[in-house]
């Protein structure tokens, strides 16, 4: 309940500079929070938004799934062998320092617009991330356990399945907690630069229409989808890690 | 066959630092057999070699023991499993409840190594290595870090256990009344690298307790052959 007070008041805090930002500088360029809530509220049952942000939730799950079930298991490898390691650490610092922009150009003369360059963007923006994350928590491994099941000769399922996915339990959730924000960001831009549809989309067309307050409005929604996105993903991740967890 | 292991002629150095310097010897089936040396000694780094860890630098371990259980000096659970998914997670076919009884940790399966005493789970950490009735068990300075009356409790588990169905034991130790209480046989190191010093039999008569008269004379003679050994040293 305390907890709860404490944000209230952060968000009011916020608001509130939000406002004196409205009075201070031109309206049509910050508009006001309540104006920009009601236009939210307008624009939440027009369809082509609905639709808009649909297509670009799903991009982000889509690139979040990658992420994982390619990022997980690659970081597990490299975190098991020092050479494989040394043999993917240059690819992986080339694919962290490739700007943005130039995957972009990349991916529009590959596949032209639509929701592949989004997708391939996010997930090559967050894949490093996982990897190395994952790749800290296979070394962080408690050495003392995994000798136990050596000496016990337990089959490497199990250990894998009882041993390396507790321990690697909060490095997967680090890495869910930081790659959801990024990649709403990061789809959101690489929409608005070759996306076919979608919120980032809808945002060019705004800005396009010099309708700044659809822009606000717009991202409001981003900021409340991912809020949301991130709580459901965090719930499932909890229900699916609860026999790891230690009460 | 008359025994359960063999070493013959086993060194182990790491790098320029030898550890184990020239051990041959031979355990009996269900013999117990302690490793009694400073700490630092290289007992851990047998233990080590016998249960497959690391290989040794020159010579063999001949081990004709078919199910091993070991009795780690800290008890290695896994934090996020119950006391039961511990032992399942090493034998999932075993019928755990029995051991758990006869270490009086009925009523505990469900609950986390975390919501244990050490003694506890240091229990834990035996009925693992006990559930699947080992042919040879071994402690590696399993009660180092228990109290008194706890660890004369485990010990005493372990010795009723032992006199129902007998298994080889070797442990190492370098507290000289749980190796006199747990023994038949004690070798003596040599500080590192080790050697094999002194093979002694261990008769205390039919009880086994800390304070029974055939132990403490024991003791005592023992006290005196290690001083003059680090005379000569």
């Amino acid at each position: 309940m305390k907890s709860f007070f404490h944000a209230l008041i952060g968000i009011i805090l916020l608001l509130a500079v939000w406002q004196l930002l409205a009075l201070i500088l031109n309206k049509s360029i910050v508009p006001a929070p309540a104006e920009t809530l009601s236009l939210l509220a307008e624009m939440l049952i027009f369809p082509p938004i609905l639709l808009a942000a649909w297509q670009t939730a799903w991009k982000v799950f889509l690139a979040l799934l990658l992420v994982m079930l390619i990022g997980l298991p690659l970081g597990l490898c490299l975190g098991l062998s020092k050479t494989v390691y040394s043999m993917f650490r240059p690819i992986i610092m080339v694919i962290q320092a490739v700007p943005v922009i130039s995957w972009l150009s990349l991916v529009i003369f590959a596949w032209g617009i639509g929701w592949k360059g989004p997708v391939f963007i996010a997930f090559l923006s967050l894949l490093p991330l996982s990897i190395l994350t994952t790749v800290a928590g296979v070394r962080n491994l408690d050495n003392n356990l995994l000798e136990m099941a050596r000496i016990y000769r337990v089959p490497g399922r199990r250990v894998i399945k009882d041993i390396y996915l507790g321990s690697l339990l909060p490095f997967i959730a680090a890495i869910v907690d930081v790659s959801i924000g990024q990649a709403w960001k990061v789809i959101l831009v690489a929409e608005y630069l070759s996306g076919g549809s979608g919120l980032g989309v809808e945002i060019l067309r705004m800005r396009m229409n010099i309708d700044f307050p659809g822009v606000w409005a717009l991202t409001l929604l981003a900021v409340f989808l991912g809020i949301i996105t991130e709580r459901l993903i965090k719930k499932l991740l909890g229900r699916l890690s609860h026999q790891w967890t230690i009460a | 066959m008359d025994h359960c292991l063999v070493v013959k002629g086993l060194s182990k150095s790491y790098d320029s630092l030898p550890v184990l310097d020239n051990w041959n010897l031979s355990l009996g089936w269900g013999q117990r057999l302690v490793l009694l040396g400073s700490s630092g000694a290289g007992k851990t780094t047998f233990l080590r070699i016998l249960s497959g860890l690391e290989a040794p630098s020159c010579g063999h371990i001949d081990n004709y023991c078919t199910k091993i259980g070991f009795v780690f000096q800290e008890p290695r659970l896994i934090p996020w499993r119950s006391v039961k998914e511990n032992l399942l997670f090493v034998n999932p076919k075993v019928d755990y409840a029995g051991i758990l009884s006869r270490l009086r940790l009925a009523g505990f399966e469900d609950y986390l190594p975390s919501q244990l005493s050490a003694g506890m789970r240091q229990r834990v950490n035996l009925a693992r290595a006990l559930m699947s009735k080992p042919d040879l068990l071994i402690l590696d300075e399993a009660f180092s870090s228990l109290d008194l009356s706890v660890k004369s409790s485990i010990m005493e588990d372990i010795n009723q256990l032992w006199l129902e169905n007998p298994f080889a034991i070797i442990a190492v130790t370098h507290d000289l009344k749980e190796a006199l209480y747990m023994a038949d046989r004690i070798i003596i190191l040599s500080p590192r690298p080790a050697r094999v010093m002194q093979d002694i039999k261990v008769d205390p008569g039919p009880e086994r307790s800390f304070s029974s008269p055939g132990l403490l004379q024991l003791e005592s003679s023992l006290i005196k052959l290690l001083c003059s050994f680090q005379s000569e040293v």
